[in-house]
């Protein structure tokens, strides 16, 4: 039976291979007919504007000039073979009643839909990530994405909206879906701001619930950064969504040679992990520092330095000190830098309460409850090549990250290392492919549903699209 | 002993307050007009018409492509410094809006006095007549934006970029319309010896790495051959690469073009399968050694295409 089958299959290949070739040709014929016509249409339809910028002209010409007009300065007619494709500042003409019964803007944009026509710019940006660990990892919890290991599942849905409010301010406002326990789809606002740009002494004010900027990895949305998941110090000392707040930035570019950017900042201080007193009258003072450097043509260089200082619940003082840097080697005509390289440290100052100690066993604290001051930190580091300049194969990239951190209350510490390669088909398609490695100084902590996890592998998958827009990559 | 963040805050504030003296400005370079273009054509025509009269800088370099600019934070201090902000617009240097956005500098907003859109006024090639994806590539949905390639609108552009410095500084607008008129008759001068050299190839066809020599191409009567991308800014595949290859052989399409930063290599394959040839033009002033200035680019590019066609 099978081979009656494969007989048929083939004779049905050779039947139609012939065929084929004869389509492929009239394919083309018809390709090369449309692109003719085409050519013809695009040629027709510039001679016409030509002929109707012409007329208008000589119209134009002919009229009287209102005493308003302001034409183009004398002086800026073309000479004759240099086409002047439209006139530089058309003069004003007398608006006729029916010009004033026409709708206008922004009434006339449902008339006029098309490109550049919409008020403000929006995106979706999605970000898929599937990840498979061991078995105890999954029952205790303790993957990289907590109850959420050895799933595939939406990371970040972000719908965008972003623009000019009018020409003093403009607007984001970021709306994000994504699973958060085992089929848990949560809605959330991830970020809603406005930005003061015409501020004295060249400052600006941003104000509105916004990512923090903090350190190099806090201010990107999880499907922009450099990485498949959150480097582990960054998780551990500002919680899994990163520090996140309401409240108020101020920056200052200073009039330097060289960039050095200034940024006070005020907060509610709502991250639970690292501050969760949510009072502006004991609030969150963020301060950040960042300068740039470029070395050569090929290479720059950014450094920055942070603190973010506030109540935790507990009310006790936690200050966070951050210092980061980025590296990019971008060879003269290359679109994308072959070498990345960036790190981050974060050190906290941090106080808590510890209960007392029964010592003798007796139920009874022996030691009187105390408050204690820990000081803990954690650092990564990492990058990534993309060692080919065009074609293909430019498409492809491969990384690294090595993670150490100390926990930021309990006793313990963990390093991992991460190896992963990237593709993108396009400028708005990736693919991550990743491995991690994680091991846990203690198991306590990590000890969900009778299990543990002090060794921790996993491997790692990233899908990221981008529909509509999306604004430019700082560097 | 005083805090490491004492003595940090004070270096900082000694260091602002020190800044002017840091600056590379004498005098005369304080009264003029700081321009910053987002590309060398723009930067090139900003200095044709503001002459002496303005100190005029670019974010992208030549031998930068300016679809796809890096916002590094040294561009934002070329922006902070800045009176005027020339863009190309057409969507072609969107990362300046970024750029903008991190310089804090209110002169130079969208809207504000101190911004030329160098592209107002003009007509604009490839707008998209039905609805546009991203299927179709990294399309361009309000037309080509690659308009500086062509010198017929130099006259449009110039007039827009005068437009703009006499909004910031009328007192001079004498001596910019003199330049002006200046540069616009060395173009008219040139122009007919472009025309000239290019007048025997007149309908020839010429395949393009990226759509970049369009507005060049229709100025003097050359005509679009397919692009060696599958479509805009996507890498081609080899089943495009065989279709273009066939069409260039049906064509008699003898000459591709590329840009400095495409892939060189693989045009020349493509050429060499086709029995055509390879040129390189520059898609900006600077992106050649012999293209540093406006009327140079546009020389190299006709002597280029001319001897390609031949």
């Amino acid at each position: 039976m099978r081979s009656l089958v494969g007989i048929g299959l083939l004779s049905a290949g050779v039947l139609m291979s012939a065929p084929a070739a004869a389509q492929d040709v009239e394919a083309l014929r018809q390709e090369l007919q449309q692109m003719r016509k085409q050519f013809e249409a695009m040629r027709e339809g510039y001679e016409k504007a030509i002929d109707r910028l012409g007329e208008r002209i000589q119209q134009l010409e002919t009229r009287p000039q209102p005493a308003a007009a302001t034409p183009a300065p004398p002086g800026l007619a073309p000479a004759p073979a240099v086409a002047q494709t439209a006139p530089a500042d058309p003069p004003a003409i007398a608006a006729t009643p029916l010009d004033l019964a026409r709708p206008r803007q922004p009434f006339a944009l449902y008339g006029n839909r098309g490109p550049g026509q919409l008020l403000f710019d929006m995106g979706v940006a999605g970000d898929f990530i599937g990840n498979l660990t061991q078995r105890n990892v999954d029952k205790a919890n303790a993957g990289t994405f907590a109850g959420r290991e050895n799933r595939f599942f939406p990371r970040e849905i972000e719908l965008a909206l972003f623009g000019q409010i009018d020409p003093y301010a403009r607007a984001e406002v970021r709306v994000e879906a994504g699973e958060e326990d085992q089929g848990e789809i949560a809605l959330r606002l991830a970020e809603a701001n406005l930005t003061l740009l015409s501020l004295p002494f060249n400052t600006q004010l941003k104000m509105g619930q916004m990512r923090n900027r903090f350190g190099l990895l806090n201010s990107i949305h999880e499907h922009d950064r450099n990485f498949i998941d959150a480097p582990n110090v960054l998780r551990w000392f500002l919680g899994e969504e990163g520090l996140v707040e309401r409240g108020a930035e101020l920056t200052w570019v200073a009039p330097l040679p060289f960039f050095l950017e200034a940024l006070v900042g005020v907060f509610n201080g709502d991250n639970e992990d690292a501050f969760g007193r949510g009072k502006l009258s004991e609030p969150l003072v963020t301060g950040r520092l960042r300068t740039f450097f470029e070395l050569g043509d090929a290479g720059a260089i950014q450094l920055g330095a942070s603190v973010a200082s506030g109540e935790t619940t507990e009310r006790h003082r936690n200050t966070l000190l951050g210092f980061d840097a980025k590296y990019k080697f971008t060879p003269v005509g290359w679109q994308h830098p072959l070498i990345t390289l960036l790190g981050e440290m974060i050190y906290q100052i941090r106080r808590v309460n510890v209960l007392g100690e029964d010592t003798n066993g007796d139920g009874v604290p022996d030691t009187p409850d105390q408050t204690r001051v820990r000081n803990r930190w954690g650092w990564y580091a990492g990058g990534e090549v993309q060692p080919f300049q065009t074609g293909w194969l430019s498409r492809f990239g491969a990384g690294f990250r090595y993670d150490w951190t100390q926990y930021p209350v309990m006793r313990g510490r963990e390093w991992a290392v991460g190896p992963f390669v990237s593709f993108s088909p396009s400028e708005f398609l990736r693919f991550r492919l990743g491995y991690k490695h994680t091991e846990r100084a203690t198991r306590d902590g990590f000890g969900d549903n009778e299990s543990s996890a002090r060794k921790v592998d996993e491997i790692l998958f990233q899908a990221t699209f981008i529909l509509g827009a999306h604004p430019a990559h700082p560097f | 002993m005083r805090s490491p963040i004492r003595v940090t805050a004070i270096a900082i504030l000694a260091l602002v307050l020190g800044a002017p003296g840091l600056l590379p400005e004498n005098a005369a370079a304080a009264d003029k007009l700081r321009v910053v273009a987002t590309t060398t054509d723009l930067k090139a025509l900003t200095e044709a018409v503001g002459g002496d009269l303005v100190d005029v800088d670019s974010l992208a370099r030549g031998n930068q492509n300016p679809h796809d600019l890096e916002v590094r934070p040294s561009l934002m201090v070329k922006v902070r410094r800045a009176d005027l902000l020339v863009v190309n617009g057409l969507e072609l240097d969107l990362w300046a809006e970024v750029v903008v956005q991190g310089a804090n500098n209110p002169k130079v907003l969208p809207g504000a006095p101190g911004r030329v859109d160098a592209s107002e006024g003009l007509l604009v090639l490839e707008v998209p007549t039905a609805k546009v994806d991203r299927s179709m590539g990294d399309v361009h949905p309000v037309g080509n934006p690659h308009y500086t390639m062509d010198p017929g609108m130099a006259a449009q552009i110039t007039a827009n970029i005068l437009n703009g410095l006499v909004r910031l500084q009328p007192q001079s607008r004498p001596a910019f319309e003199k330049n002006r008129a200046a540069f616009l008759a060395a173009v008219e001068q040139a122009m007919g010896r472009w025309a000239a050299t290019l007048a025997p190839f007149k309908g020839a066809k010429v395949v393009q790495y990226h759509p970049v020599f369009v507005y060049l191409f229709t100025r003097f009567g050359l005509v679009k051959g397919g692009a060696i991308e599958d479509r805009p800014g996507i890498p081609a595949t080899p089943g495009h690469l065989s279709r273009l290859i066939q069409e260039m052989k049906q064509e008699r399409i003898k000459l591709v073009v590329v840009e400095p930063w495409n892939d060189v290599k693989l045009a020349e394959r493509v050429a060499q399968e086709a029995g055509a040839k390879v040129r390189v033009l520059a898609a900006a002033v600077g992106a050649v050694k012999e293209a540093q200035t406006y009327l140079d680019t546009v020389d190299y590019n006709v002597r280029t295409l001319a001897e390609g066609l031949r």
